[in-house]
Formats: C-alpha cells, sequence, structure tokens
C-alpha cells in the first residue's frame, strides 16, 4: 500500500467542502413549533434544538446541518415539507 | 383543541364551527396547491419520477412561502432543485390535507389522532397558518394582535392557538 501523492489529498480536500443547510426566520412560524422540527427531524435534544431556533430568531438565520450536497438537499426538502423557509449553499 | 392524555394518546376536540371554518379554509389550501404550475413534459419518465416541477418560484406569495428556492444564490441550481422536488412537496402537501380532512369528519369528539394522523394535522396547519398568514401580510414577530378586529386575524390568531395545543400535546 503507497501513501497518496500529497497534491491528490489537497484536491480530495477541496472537493469535499461540506455544504450547509440553513433556516431562515419568518414571522409566522412559532417558535415551539421550530423547536419541535430540530428535534424530531435532525434528533437533536431540546436544549440543542432551543438553541438553534433562538439563534433563527435572533440572528436571522441559523446554520442546522453540514454534510454533503445530497444531504444538505434532503434535508431543505424535509425541512421545506414542514414549513419553514431553509437553503443550502456552500461552507465559505 | 389537542389534548393529550396520561397514555400519551392524543385526541382533538372540534366543535362544529370549527369543523366547518376548518374544512373550508383547508379547502381553500387545496384549491392554492392545485395553481402550482409544473412543466410540460411527455416524457413518461420525468412524469413517473415527478421530475416535472417548475423552475421558477411562484408570483403568487403564498405558494412562493410554501415552496421556497432551495439556493439562496444559485440561480441554476435553485431551478434544478425545484424541477425535481416541487411536484413531490405539492404530493406530500396534499396528502397531510387529506389526512386531517378525514380527521375534521370524525364522529367521535373528542376523537384519538393517531401519531401519523398528528403530523398530518401538524404540517397542514402550519401550511394554512402560511398562506393566511402571508395573505395578512404579517410581517414581523411584532404583529402578534390578539385584538385584531380583521376577520383574518381572528382566523390566524384561532389556528395559532390550535396548533400551539397540538405541539404542546406532542412534547
Amino acid at each position: 500500500m503507497s501513501a497518496l501523492p500529497i497534491e491528490d489529498i489537497q484536491v480530495n480536500v477541496l472537493t469535499d467542502v461540506p455544504w450547509i443547510t440553513l433556516v431562515w426566520n419568518d414571522p409566522i412560524n412559532l417558535m415551539t413549533y421550530v423547536t419541535y422540527v430540530f428535534q424530531t427531524y435532525f434528533g437533536y435534544d431540546k436544549p440543542k434544538a432551543e438553541k438553534l431556533m433562538l439563534d433563527v430568531h435572533e440572528k436571522g438565520r441559523a446554520v442546522v446541518s453540514t454534510g454533503s450536497r445530497e444531504e444538505m438537499e434532503r434535508d431543505v426538502a424535509a425541512m421545506h415539507s414542514y414549513g419553514l423557509w431553509a437553503t443550502l449553499q456552500k461552507d465559505l | 383543541m389537542f389534548e393529550s392524555g396520561l397514555n400519551g394518546q392524543i385526541t382533538l376536540t372540534l366543535d362544529i364551527a370549527e369543523r366547518e371554518v376548518l374544512g373550508q379554509l383547508f379547502d381553500q389550501v387545496e384549491q392554492l396547491l392545485e395553481e402550482l404550475t409544473s412543466q410540460d413534459t411527455s416524457d413518461p419518465l420525468e412524469l413517473m419520477l415527478g421530475m416535472n416541477g417548475s423552475t421558477q418560484i411562484s408570483n403568487d406569495p403564498a405558494l412562493a412561502r410554501l415552496f421556497p428556492d432551495g439556493y439562496s444564490e444559485d440561480e441554476h441550481a435553485s431551478a434544478d432543485f425545484r424541477r425535481f422536488t416541487e411536484q413531490d412537496l405539492r404530493q406530500q402537501k396534499i396528502a397531510a390535507l387529506n389526512d386531517v380532512r378525514k380527521g375534521i369528519q370524525a364522529t367521535a369528539n373528542p376523537a384519538v389522532v393517531s401519531a401519523p394522523e398528528a403530523q398530518s394535522w401538524l404540517k397542514a396547519l402550519n401550511d394554512l397558518r402560511l398562506v393566511l398568514g402571508t395573505r395578512l401580510e404579517i410581517s414581523d414577530d411584532d404583529d402578534f394582535d390578539f385584538d385584531g378586529d380583521e376577520p383574518g386575524m381572528h382566523l390566524y390568531n384561532y389556528l395559532t392557538y390550535l396548533q400551539g395545543t397540538l405541539i404542546d400535546a406532542l412534547n
């Protein structure tokens, strides 16, 4: 077994830049509802779900999950099914 | 209102007026969902896989809120995402609506709400609040006005209350 040349490793790091799912604040969704969705869909415990909900509420948006592009598209579609305003993007 | 019993079972109590108004409101959401356009395609595979979603966000603010863009800064990726996911999302919303309409017609009162039915109620009620809230142009978190004279506002506050009892019951 031979070690990967250093260039290949760097290429891998670049293409593995993670993607993120953002949830944006909106005036209609209830805070308790958003917390419930984060707990139910992502399996986060209540303190983490509440912290993320408050970030959305106070900062206007929060990163709720990180992963591959495909995974984030799944998460965004799921958030849309709950009526949350979510988008994905590359984590820059 | 929704309540949770000692055994964790969720029940729903609705009077006749509530059934009537909820039935009408959910019908309106369904009509709105029917207005969502799809791409004309004759490709049976695309139709089978639900890949015939539109590629542009709706001009109707309520539909735009129910079917938002998937990417905030990439129009092309957003268009693809919408084409592949929008029709499926629409089907999910219609399925939840159909579930809750069965619940509204239940003869038992209070009626037992199963776990999957509770999830349908949660999503359908939230969609309804999003549609009504968008129509009422609720624009920030300070807009809650429980004494609002606007009839739509009374409905909106009632839906907020009803959804609140469901979230409490689920917790």
